[in-house]
């Protein structure tokens, strides 16, 4: 065994090293120079407009992730069946950022540094609506985004940004709080458990409506966070069950809002009132919680009953296209590809740099209609409505609140579950 | 002790006599071998792929196409750093480390907690967070230490998880699952001359490693760790202090990961436990430095740069599937099994294959080396060797078929 | 804490540690077998639960059927493993090398399952799912005890298997002392093929135990390997009655300070564990004689 290498391996070695940088350097810049000339920056007018999204499609999110996906999709079909914008076809482009939020980042940058994408609409979760609205930032880009409705999306100092739902988390169930605090004293709830996903979205929803309750006065028992990737509620649902609280209130997505509920079943925790974010809007909540659904709340931006007149348009041909109604997550991501082209023909451009400004500064002065209705936002992208409550009665889902758009009646009490 | 096999050349005597010369008793020294001819300016070659490397990763901004190739750019030379600074433990010592990423996360943390909450302007408090992660690793070390090989790397792994629950379940302090925004330290910049900047600074602290891990390489301290990494019971038998050594290789090697991840949050803006306290994270680190070659100084870096792209590459063609798990394990797989050296050598292994072959260890045949030997021996008595003082050769033209003495190369 | 509550909770933990320890046996005897630290056994676990989710799927009949085909499946699967793959490695750095070589092999499993059936979050959904039993006042739902029970069982025909078989004698004297064992005439390396397959197969069982009460995903087995790892080492790397035991003792300790401290803190049980046993016994405390320390 020789002391140190011979000179002929430290030779070779050198070589294989300096060979073996400046072949990946020169493949590097190759295959970046060839798929450079690809993205093909706003140039004739022929060319279809191009926009750019990255969404979950795998992951935590991947469940509202596709919904959001369909709801892009379908916009860009209908678009396009009704002339394109501003007379030119509209083209997505999709990567999935599996619900990573640095992913997340590097692919809003290739899409526009790299892509040079004209337009790029927003993803899924508030959680990832953060840093890829900086990027969208810090290259002068417009971003209005379907999910991103907690409040420290719009406390980070975005100029370009814009949500396109009705209202922020918090706000989410102010209809649901007015009702209860509206009962009589003796029929009301009188203690609340909370468990929320630590998500800032999951918790908004939550807390605004704990923290509503508890100022008037009703007594919070149990209040939970856990983390996103959690599966195991035994413990979580063992504390709620113990309490024997009247009400609870889940900060959820999907799965996690099936499993504390299964939890609480097998428990046989019956609480009069229960409300949850998010999964009671997914088809397949029913069957994922054994088909007893009755009297579980959510809240919704939208309603596939609503007759705005874009929304009957949309459930109609949405229908026809997939053979049932869109979802809330589908028509938030229709509401944004709407916003967008509302901005766009009002502007009359569609490609990076000056025209971006211009967008925003459209869409800060004016309202758009949409399927979930009328939207303006203030300065920070918050937008200015609110909510809609929905419930399963009789094992569909209606509207019960506010007053003028119910669609059933309340049920209060909730049946066993 | 000399014998007959010593191909190497004579060393001087303490008189400094040039000849050889013979101690009391022992055998004769052989006469001074010519050293196998050097190739002609294989340093020269050394330094110039030296220079044409540093002037390719100082090119790189100005190369790079756009400013999302120069962002995956930053994130390879992260991964290269990351990858050195693991094979500060890894490769001197042979501890495998699947849990470094702990690191990693702690500096990125450390980083953003000083900048957001202590209001440190963004380097210091990188280097304060650099000083902070030292600190925690010693304990750290001391206790993992104490263990070896499997247990080693069940105790990492366990380390990396601790802090991930940690990190997000302590949300009031670290901010959870929500993320930790850490402000830009160059607000004013536009984001392809951030990219740019930073890139040229994790150059300067993949630099900073590679001569820290150069230095170490020639010197005792690493010597002592390379003992370790070959038999470390033997090592503290002839006196190395194996403990105190393996923990400052640990913490040297925690502190650099440290500071890259300081680095990476101060450059990136958005720390998620999830993903700075990731096992796949550690799980590169490893396969980086393998891959390259633990024994070699650029052997992470060339691991990082073939990794680290052909990663970014995947994730944005088939961000869609698992694939690149899948590629990922395959990887690992094959250069476990097959190359666990690294590619260079492996590589050297198969081009050697098609040139000549060697067809003996030494460069000289045993008859010439005994004829040198015996002159060498010639002028007084070898009393070392006894009757074997002249002994019949074996083989060639002065061969006696029926000798049976055995000679002196049996031995 | 009210008293139901706590009693609740360690009913909960000591299903919870049931599971645990039929995991963790298989994990360990890896270890005591070959000096191997098979990190790809939780993914395996996560496989077969997929399995089973997917039998359930296509067949429609309970999950539990699937273990028909699952443990001599996996069986074959740890043999075909151990021949293949763990002894090609070089034996000065077997240990580290399988290390990272198990950990490909989990990292593939988890590409391949993603692949196949995609990141997206799966529950079985099961009429007896939300179905519990009274048990002086603490609920046990209906699935835990049934995963309980498979657990018990398997552990108990374990058990059996290695007290009063020659095939367990064998392996007991295999994980003892390797080069005695040989010297007695045990082909060693057959019965380290067929422990790694024993090891795969209670993997298999208890993947489909899992299946019935949790949530699986891809990357779920990241979330399993560290309990198990702490719990081998706590119990002594090589025991399987340690591996059993330190299984409840965290199990339920997990479970009771899940309700002060939260289920993120409470995890961290198995870590603060495993540097305890480090820093004051590193063979594991309830190992007995056959407990290695590395």
């Amino acid at each position: 065994m020789s002391p140190r290498m011979s000179p002929r391996t430290r030779t070779q070695r050198a070589l294989a090293v300096a060979a073996g940088v400046s072949a990946t350097a020169l493949v590097l810049s190759a295959c970046s120079g060839g798929s450079d000339g690809e993205g093909g920056g706003g140039g004739g007018s022929d060319d279809p407009i191009v926009v750019g999204i990255s969404l979950p499609l795998t992951g935590d999110f991947s469940e509202p992730g596709k919904g959001v996906q369909r709801g892009y999709e379908a916009w860009a079909q209908f678009v396009n069946e009704d002339g394109g914008l501003l007379g030119r076809q509209v083209e997505l482009k999709i990567l999935d950022d599996q619900s990573n939020a640095d992913r997340v980042v590097q692919d809003y940058e290739a899409l526009i540094a790299q892509d040079e994408v004209d337009l790029v609409f927003g993803p899924f979760s508030t959680r990832l609506v953060v840093p890829s609205a900086r990027v969208a930032e810090e290259y002068g880009m417009l971003f209005v985004e379907p999910a991103g409705a907690a409040a420290e999306v719009f406390e980070q100092g975005f100029e370009n940004l814009f949500y396109a739902a009705p209202a922020v988390a918090d706000d989410h169930y102010n209809y649901l709080a007015e009702h209860i605090l509206a009962m009589p004293e003796g029929e009301r709830p009188q203690t609340v458990a909370v468990a929320a996903m630590d998500d800032p979205f999951a918790q908004g929803t939550a807390y605004g409506l704990r923290d509503k309750l508890a100022d008037a006065g009703l007594e919070v028992v149990v209040d939970e966070v856990y983390p996103p990737n959690t599966t195991d509620f035994s413990s979580i649902a063992a504390k709620i069950s113990d309490s024997g609280a009247d009400m609870v209130i889940g900060g959820t997505q999907y799965q996690d809002a099936v499993n504390l509920i299964v939890a609480l079943q097998q428990l046989n925790y019956q609480p009069a009132l229960a409300a949850f974010s998010t999964a009671p809007t997914n088809p397949e909540f029913a069957t994922a919680i054994g088909s007893k659904t009755e009297g579980i709340l959510s809240p919704t931006g939208y309603t596939e009953t609503a007759s705005w007149p874009s929304n009957v348009d949309f459930v109609e041909r949405y229908t026809a296209l997939h053979g049932n109604p869109p979802g809330e997550d589908e028509a938030n991501a229709f509401t944004t590809g709407q916003v967008v082209a509302a901005a766009v023909e009002a502007v009359g451009c569609a490609e990076q740099g000056e025209c971006q400004q211009q967008l925003v500064d459209w869409l800060r002065n004016n309202e758009v209609d949409t399927v979930v209705g009328p939207l303006t936002w203030d300065e920070t992208g918050k937008p200015q409505g609110a909510h809609l409550i929905q419930q399963y009665v009789d094992g569909e889902i209606q509207i019960v609140l506010p007053q003028d758009a119910q669609e059933a009646d309340f049920v209060f009490p909730k049946p066993a579950w | 002790m000399p014998n007959a096999s010593d191909t190497r050349p004579a060393r001087r005597s303490a008189g400094g006599r040039a000849s050889a010369t013979l101690p009391d008793g022992a055998g004769a020294l052989p006469a001074p071998v010519p050293p196998p001819a050097r190739r002609p300016g294989g340093r020269v070659v050394r330094l110039a792929a030296l220079v044409v490397g540093v002037v390719l990763v100082l090119a790189f901004p100005s190369m790079a196409p756009n400013a999302y190739i120069l962002s995956a750019g930053i994130v390879v030379a992260s991964y290269a750093c990351t990858a050195t600074a693991w094979n500060f433990m890894g490769g001197f010592t042979g501890y495998v480390s699947l849990g470094h990423a702990a690191f990693f996360g702690l500096g990125a943390y450390a980083t953003g907690l000083l900048v957001r909450d202590l209001g440190l302007p963004s380097f210091v408090a990188w280097l304060v967070a650099g000083v902070i992660v030292l600190l925690v690793t010693i304990p750290v070390g001391i206790a993992a230490l104490r263990v070896r090989g499997a247990s080693f790397v069940i105790v990492s792994i366990a380390f990396v998880l601790i802090l991930l629950l940690v990190f997000q379940a302590w949300g009031s302090f670290t901010g959870g699952s929500d993320g930790l925004v850490v402000p830009r330290p160059f607000p004013d910049l536009l984001r392809p001359e951030h990219h740019r900047v930073f890139f040229y600074l994790f150059a300067a602290l993949l630099a900073v490693m590679l001569l820290a891990w150069w230095a170490i390489d020639r010197s005792r301290f690493g010597t002592g760790l390379k003992a370790v990494r070959e038999d470390e019971d033997k090592a503290q038998a002839l006196g190395v202090p194996t403990r105190n050594y393996k923990l400052v290789a640990y913490v040297v090697s925690a502190t650099f990961t440290g500071l890259t991840g300081g680095m990476y949050a101060l450059w990136f803006g958005d720390l998620d436990p999830i993903f700075q306290f990731s096992i796949m994270l550690g799980a590169y680190m490893v396969l980086m430095a393998l891959l390259g070659g633990v024994r070699h100084l650029f052997g992470p870096l060339l691991g990082a740069v073939i990794v680290g792209t052909g990663l970014e590459y995947f994730k944005l063609e088939f961000g869609d599937t698992q694939f690149h798990l899948v590629a990922t394990a395959l990887l690992l797989g094959l250069v476990v099994l097959f190359m666990p050296d690294g590619i260079i050598p492996a590589g050297i292994a198969l081009l050697k294959r098609f040139g000549p072959q060697d067809s003996s260890i030494r460069e000289i045949s045993a008859a010439e080396l005994l004829e040198r030997n015996r002159a060498a021996a010639g002028g007084p008595a070898a009393p070392g060797t006894g009757e074997d003082a002249a002994p019949r050769p074996r083989t060639g033209p002065d061969a006696t078929p029926d000798d049976t003495e055995p000679s002196e190369d049996d031995r | 804490m009210t008293g139901t509550l706590l009693f609740q909770s360690l009913v909960l933990g000591v299903l919870l540690g049931g599971l645990y320890a039929l995991l963790a046996a298989g994990l360990t005897l890896y270890f005591g077998v070959m000096r191997v630290v098979m990190i790809a056994h939780s993914a395996f676990l996560i496989l077969a639960a997929y399995l089973a989710w997917f039998f359930n799927q296509q067949t429609g009949m309970d999950p539990l059927l699937s273990l028909v085909i699952t443990v001599p499946l996996f069986f074959l699967v740890g043999v075909g493993m151990q021949r293949l793959l763990i002894t090609r490695l070089r034996p000065v750095t077997l240990t580290m090398m399988s290390v990272l070589l198990t950990f490909a092999v989990a990292l593939f499993i988890e590409g391949m399952i993603g692949f196949v059936w995609s990141g997206t979050q799966r529950r079985i959904q099961l009429p007896y799912s939300g179905a519990s039993i009274e048990f002086f006042g603490a609920r046990i739902a209906v699935v835990k005890l049934v995963a309980f029970g498979l657990a018990a069982l398997s552990l108990a025909l374990l058990y059996l298997l290695m007290k009063h078989s020659r095939f367990g004698q064998a392996l007991r004297a295999t994980i003892q002392h390797r080069e005695a064992a040989q010297l007695v005439g045990i082909k060693t390396d057959r019965v380290a093929g067929y422990g790694f397959g024993l090891g795969l197969a209670t993997a298999a069982i208890g993947g489909t135990a899992l299946s019935l009460d949790a949530t699986i995903y891809p990357s779920l087995h990241w979330h399993w390997i560290g309990p198990l790892m702490a719990i081998i080492v706590v119990g002594g790397l090589g025991s399987i009655p340690g591996a059993a035991v330190a299984a409840m003792v965290l199990g339920v300790g997990q479970s009771l300070l899940q309700v002060p401290l939260g289920t993120t803190w409470a995890q961290t049980i198995f870590y603060v564990a495993l540097f305890a046993t480090l820093m004051l016994r590193p063979q594991g405390f309830f190992g007995g004689r056959l407990a290695q320390r590395f």
